[in-house]
């Protein structure tokens, strides 16, 4: 009588984890086209869709679909998670795996971010339960390169010219390359100093960079001129950055 | 005196036959349900590497010691072949399943299988057939005993 039982429950087993493991086949994890969004707290959005369909005889329990962004030096730079409770047989799931990064804050813990191209670890983990009792990770470690936004920032040194009897033009140069995965929009700050560290002038221009392409231009403003307050011989110009996902500055240039 | 040692022999040979043939049926059988079994997980060998060998071994042990235990019924060493495939199975599960939890790596991707599951059971399973044999020989023993001294 054992033995019949202990039979039984060895074709029992074996049929299950035979039918669990052929039916594994059959579940299809497929991904959409990835969108990128800048979100309205100023944050990149990426979001991935995640089609799951289940063919086995089974369901499928407990997906988990897990994110850790991380920079070569291990700073966790962004983590996103996706879960599906359950899949049923024949039945499909799409999902969206949101992971979200906060430039800013990267930046404000690494500048060097801002103007050296990197590899970001990512490490990917996907988690279920076939067959509703057999829990699966699959894990797997890659790099996405990142692009500095300001590579090769250059800041020239200010020209004077005389614009009329009480102003001169100053136009200070400036030039990057935008190598990231983001257009820049926004603006560039400049304040001018005199050696006394008084304020002479402010001047703004517009950023429009798309990705991967360079700028070159200028910042322009005027400074006042009198009889009693000349162009300073000698001071300072600090230039700031204001774009959508980050604020950058500022960057003290001296002039003679 | 030759009619009858002649009959003896042939009892004998008969009786080795029948068992020769219960033992290749069951190793047939048992060699189908592989054969049927392993059309499934055609897949998975694929994935996991050492999956197919690992479990072709298996089942060839497995085979000889059905045939082995087949051909040894009626005596005590039957049972001894039974405790013997009891605990190949356990040992197998053990070194094969690595205590419930696989870990494999396929193309770049880390697989971690959580078979505790299924490796608690089977191990419940063949316990429980290990003892069965060492109580089948202990009976055994006890009935050859009382007809030894009836």
């Amino acid at each position: 009588m054992i033995g019949v039982a202990s039979t039984f429950f060895w074709i029992f087993l074996i049929g299950f984890a035979v039918s669990a493991a052929f039916s594994v086949k059959d579940l299809n994890i497929s991904f959409g086209e990835p969108q990128t969004a800048v979100t309205a707290d100023n944050k990149i959005l990426f979001s991935l869709p995640i089609i799951l369909t289940n063919n086995g005889l089974y369901s499928i329990r407990l997906f988990n679909m897990t994110t850790k962004i991380s920079s070569p030096t291990g700073y966790n730079i962004a983590k996103g998670s996706t879960f599906v409770p359950a899949i049923k047989r024949n039945q499909e799931v799409v999902a969206y795996h949101n992971v979200t990064i906060d430039v800013a804050d990267m930046l404000a813990r690494n500048q060097n971010f801002l103007f050296y191209d990197t590899e970001f670890k990512i490490i990917e983990t996907v988690s279920l339960k076939v067959a509703e009792v057999v829990p699966v990770k699959a894990s797997l470690n890659y790099t996405m390169p990142w692009g500095a936004p300001l590579y090769n920032l250059a800041i020239g040194n200010p020209q004077f010219e005389a614009f009329n009897h009480t102003h001169m033009k100053a136009s200070v140069p400036l030039g990057f390359e935008n190598h990231a995965m983001f257009d820049l929009a926004g603006k560039v700050q400049a304040r001018m100093y005199d050696d006394a560290g008084r304020l002479r002038s402010t001047g703004e221009t517009a950023l429009n960079v798309g990705q991967h392409s360079t700028y070159s231009g200028t910042i322009e403003f005027f400074v006042h001129t009198s009889s009693r307050v000349d162009v300073p011989a000698s001071g300072y110009i600090e230039v700031s950055f204001q774009t959508q996902l980050f604020s950058y500055g500022s960057v003290r240039i001296y002039y003679e | 005196m030759n009619e009858n040692s002649d009959n003896s022999t042939r009892k004998l040979l008969k009786k080795y036959v029948f068992k020769a043939i219960k033992a290749t049926a069951k190793a047939v059988v048992f060699y189908l349900a592989y054969f049927f079994i392993s059309s499934f997980l055609g897949p998975l060998s694929q994935v996991i590497p050492g999956f197919q060998q690992s479990v072709e071994a298996f089942v060839t042990v497995y085979i000889c010691l059905i045939i082995i235990s087949e051909m040894t019924a009626g005596t005590v060493y039957q049972y001894f072949f039974n405790v013997a495939k009891a605990l190949f199975v356990i040992l197998y599960m053990i070194l094969a399943l690595k205590g419930g939890i696989m870990g494999f790596n396929f193309q770049d991707v880390s697989i971690v299988v959580d078979l505790s599951f299924f490796f608690i059971v089977a191990m419940l399973l063949s316990l429980l057939g290990l003892a069965r044999s060492v109580l089948q020989a202990i009976n055994y023993l006890n009935q050859r005993v009382e007809a030894q001294q009836m």
